[in-house]
């Protein structure tokens, strides 16, 4: 098995409006994989299709290597999961809690959960509902970590918490993948948490996928160029080209994405020079991405 | 002596108006009660002619069936009379043996009416006016609760409180009797419940002698009991009420007194008609063909003996035999039938594989 | 599994569990109150068995009640988180519904043993007078029985998906408003009272709620 989640081809139209389009989605094993994309962009609808949450109209959906949601209780055995929204017993204390999911796991480490516990300096005896956001966050992150599952699924794990928490459960995160191994498929909308910790990064918008591709691709690879003296109609170039600006009288501005320093010479071939090579982090080339994404599909459709 | 003449003469002048006055005011009573009788016995001769002529005129122009000594006079229709004739004889015929020759005499007058029609019809004021529509079970149950046999004498119908006629639910009617048995707010009932022969005499208004009231409500708490069940509304009036009053605080003597004032022969037994009825049902059939003959042959003895007389056995034995079948009309028990309880459980079952079904497919 | 499924329902219920419990167990005694005299007074039978008769029509009201408040507890922890939880966990849904059931009916075992506990005190320090039976084992079995069946029910009105219970409700609206219109327009047609003969009549699902609930009687 190579892949933990295989997505391929799948359609979800809820309702009027919004709908999953052709999404095919690969997570590597022992990968950390960023799941990106801007509010409402089906982030949240791709985790519950791949938790067997919802159903979708086609495509196939194939978890550590079996079927959702045909084999659902199989695969989330070995799952730990993080909802965006706390989704726990308002009513039950955290050690109630902890006690409850330990029940239903076989792999479930008490120990470790022992030790989370503390780690995240939470009161066990304290009812659920009346933990603070970020203490509820960690009750949740402490339950996915305990299952010692095989697979993480985080949907916007830290959106609204204070830095600290965040730094809290990150490095617990990142603890856990380096001492099991295990996948993790985290979405988020805050570019600079997925740059971090991510080395795979898919990116939705609208409910299809931009791109997929390893982190350091995406972010070394997008780069702002100065170009001066290029044709009005270009051929096929060997970079992606997100965009291209007029920035002064005899120079533009071109966004592209997988570029390498050879690809220089690809200049002087068409009659242009490159002028200068700008990095851009990962936020902006997000933003190019999405930008050049959007702009392409209005042609499309016009 | 001329003093004590003329005082004999003073007084008898002096008294002599009021005397007068006095035969007079009987004199007119007694001329007035004449009067009224005169009108009764004169009124009672009208009746029996308007009876007679009513009876001519609904049986002129209709047809009689007869069934055994039944006759039923009615008019062509599609009510299904032969049938239910046929049903109704052996039944009267079992009841009243040799003395059902008499209906012969005593026809049933039956008018079928078309009741899918708005057509006005004449009023009779004889026999049953019947839809002819109605079914042979339902006109089997009408005529038998209506058999035409001449009512018994007036001692048999004041103890039984009417004619007797064909059971049409006997089962539930000893039923009845045993939560009367069990239930009814008087010694001498549950004294028969227990097993008391004599008791049971006492219950049913067989008991010769003896004041009632006593017999029949022995303490103080079933009497305040009867009156303020049975009798406050009678009582609630005029010189009556302080003594109800009195009575539903508990003065034993007051309720005494009501239930003393009560007409003769209103004062309700400790066990209704229902077991009355049944009685005389077990004397009938201990007595076989001939027991409505000897039931009704008598009119001068005591109900005790006309029905030994009947069930050809001794009282004792007839009370022994239709309690033991009161009590082997217990009503079932309130614990639920194995049915009824497998029914609840596949119901219980059905709603649980229903949530079974649960759908995952919840949100979205 | 099941063992912190009953936990967790019994601590959602509790409160209804322990007053449903209470009030199983008063209801037989207090329906026998004034029987505990040896005063076999004829009086007695008839005054008492209209005692019990009174009382006892409270006895289905609290079963249903009961089955009521404990399904809605069942669900209203997933209701609130829109079942996220239970539907994430590695076990097949009719197992987890049958966990959830389960612990729900043990839990109703309670009050029905208070029935019976009430029942049997209260008979045994009677004296009941003659003709009359006690039936506590009947009563208690009948409680059970509507129990299970209000439970039932409710169970799985409350696990049915909003799609579900919006039929169920616009199907009971519908009929209402059929009998309504049909009323208002002097037009003779009755379903409504079909419908409750069916329901509550000998083979329905709701006549173990019907009958009677004597603890004592002939």
């Amino acid at each position: 098995m190579t892949n933990v989640i295989e997505i391929d081809s799948l359609h979800y139209r809820p309702g009027k409006g919004f709908a999953l389009r052709d999404l095919s989605i690969h997570v590597p094993a022992g990968a950390i994989y960023g799941f990106l994309g801007p509010n409402g962009s089906g982030k949240t609808t791709t985790i519950r299709l791949v938790l067997g949450l919802l159903r979708p109209q086609s495509g196939r959906i194939t978890v550590l290597g079996d079927r959702m949601p045909d084999d659902a209780p199989k695969i989330l055995a070995r799952v730990g999961y993080v909802p965006e929204q706390p989704h726990l017993d308002p009513t039950l204390t955290v050690n109630e809690i902890v006690r409850f999911q330990a029940a239903f796991y076989p792999t479930w480490d008490g120990a470790r959960a022992a030790q989370l516990l503390r780690q995240f300096d939470l009161d066990g005896e304290r009812l659920f509902g009346r933990l603070s956001k970020g203490q509820k966050a960690k009750v949740m992150i402490l339950l996915a970590l305990a299952q010692q599952g095989d697979l993480l699924v985080l949907d916007e794990p830290t959106d609204g918490l204070d830095p600290v928490v965040r730094r809290d459960i990150l490095a617990a995160l990142l603890e856990y993948v380096s001492q099991r191994g295990a996948a993790v498929f985290i979405s988020s909308h805050l570019v600079h948490e997925i740059e971090r910790i991510c080395d795979w990064i898919a990116v939705m918008d609208d409910g299809r996928l931009v791109t997929e591709v390893p982190m350091e691709q995406l972010k070394n690879g997008t780069k702002r160029l100065r170009v001066a003296g290029a044709p009005a109609t270009l051929g096929p170039t060997p970079f992606a080209l997100f965009a291209r600006e007029p920035a002064t009288a005899a120079a533009e501005t071109w966004v592209v994405g997988e570029w390498k320093p050879e690809m220089a010479g690809y200049f002087p071939g068409i009659g242009a020079s490159l002028q200068d090579v700008i990095d851009l982090d990962l936020e902006d080339g997000f933003v190019e991405l999405l930008r050049s994404f959007r702009g392409s599909r209005r042609e499309g459709s016009a | 002596m001329c003093k004590r003449a003329g005082l004999v003469l003073l007084l008898g002048a002096a008294l002599a108006r009021p005397l007068m006055s006095q035969a007079t005011d009987v004199q007119r009573l007694r001329a007035l009660v004449d009067s009224l009788s005169r009108e009764w016995v004169r009124a009672g001769a009208i009746a029996d002619l308007a009876d007679s002529l009513e009876r001519q005129r609904a049986f002129s122009g209709r047809d009689t069936i007869a069934v055994g000594a039944l006759r039923i006079v009615t008019d062509p229709s599609p009510l299904p009379v032969r049938a239910a004739a046929e049903r109704v004889w052996p039944v009267l015929d079992s009841l009243y043996g040799d003395a059902a020759a008499l209906l012969a005499q005593h026809p049933y007058v039956i008018r079928a009416f078309d009741p899918d029609t708005n057509v006005p019809r004449s009023i009779v004021y004889v026999g049953l006016t019947v839809p002819w529509d109605m079914s042979v079970a339902a006109l089997t149950r009408l005529l038998v609760a209506n058999a035409p046999m001449p009512p018994p004498d007036q001692t048999f119908v004041s103890w039984f409180g009417g004619p007797l006629r064909p059971p049409t639910r006997a089962a539930q009617d000893r039923t009845d009797v045993y939560l009367d048995l069990v239930t009814a707010p008087s010694t001498p009932a549950r004294a028969c419940y227990l097993g008391g022969l004599r008791d049971c005499r006492v219950a049913l208004g067989l008991q010769s002698g003896g004041d009632l009231l006593d017999l029949w409500y022995p303490t103080a708490a079933e009497r305040r009991a009867l009156v303020n069940r049975a009798f406050a509304d009678y009582f609630n009036h005029g010189a009556n009420v302080l003594p109800l009053h009195a009575c539903a605080a508990g003065a034993d003597t007051a309720c005494e007194a009501l239930l003393r004032r009560l007409p003769a022969g209103s004062l309700p037994g400790p066990l209704g008609a229902q077991a009355r009825t049944t009685l005389v049902r077990v004397a009938m059939a201990m007595g076989g063909r001939d027991a409505y003959r000897r039931l009704v042959a008598d009119p001068r003895a005591p109900m005790a003996d006309r029905i030994a007389s009947a069930a050809n056995a001794t009282l004792d034995d007839v009370m022994a035999r239709w309690r033991q079948a009161i009590l082997l009309s217990r009503p079932p028990s309130v614990a639920l039938p194995w049915w009824a309880v497998s029914l609840a459980l596949g119901w219980a079952a059905a709603f649980g594989v229903c949530a079974l079904r649960s759908s995952r497919w919840r949100l979205g | 599994m099941f063992r912190v499924m009953l936990y967790t329902q019994w601590k959602w219920s509790r409160l209804i569990i322990l007053l449903g419990t209470v009030a199983a167990f008063a209801l037989p005694i207090i329906s026998m109150q004034g029987a505990a005299h040896a005063d076999r007074n004829p009086l007695e039978a008839q005054d008492l068995l209209r005692t019990v008769q009174s009382w006892g029509t409270l006895y289905p009201v609290l079963a249903a009640a009961l089955g009521l408040f404990v399904a809605m507890a069942a669900w209203a922890p997933d209701h609130r988180g829109r079942h996220v939880h239970a539907l994430t966990l590695p076990l097949p849904r009719w197992r987890y519904m049958l966990l959830r059931c389960a612990s729900g009916a043990v839990l109703l075992a309670i009050p029905a043993a208070a029935v019976l506990a009430g029942a049997l005190l209260a008979t045994a320090t009677a004296t009941l007078p003659p003709g009359l039976q006690s039936y506590p084992f009947a009563l208690a079995t009948h409680f059970v029985l509507a129990t299970a069946v209000a439970y039932g029910v409710f169970f799985a009105v409350s696990a049915a998906t909003a799609r579900t219970a919006g039929i169920i409700l616009a199907a009971v609206g519908a009929l209402i408003a059929v009998q309504v219109v049909a009323g208002v327009a002097n037009v003779d047609f009755d379903i409504v009272s079909p419908l409750t003969m069916i329901v509550l009549g000998p083979a329905g699902p709701f006549a173990i709620f019907t009958g009677r609930w004597m603890l004592v009687d002939v």
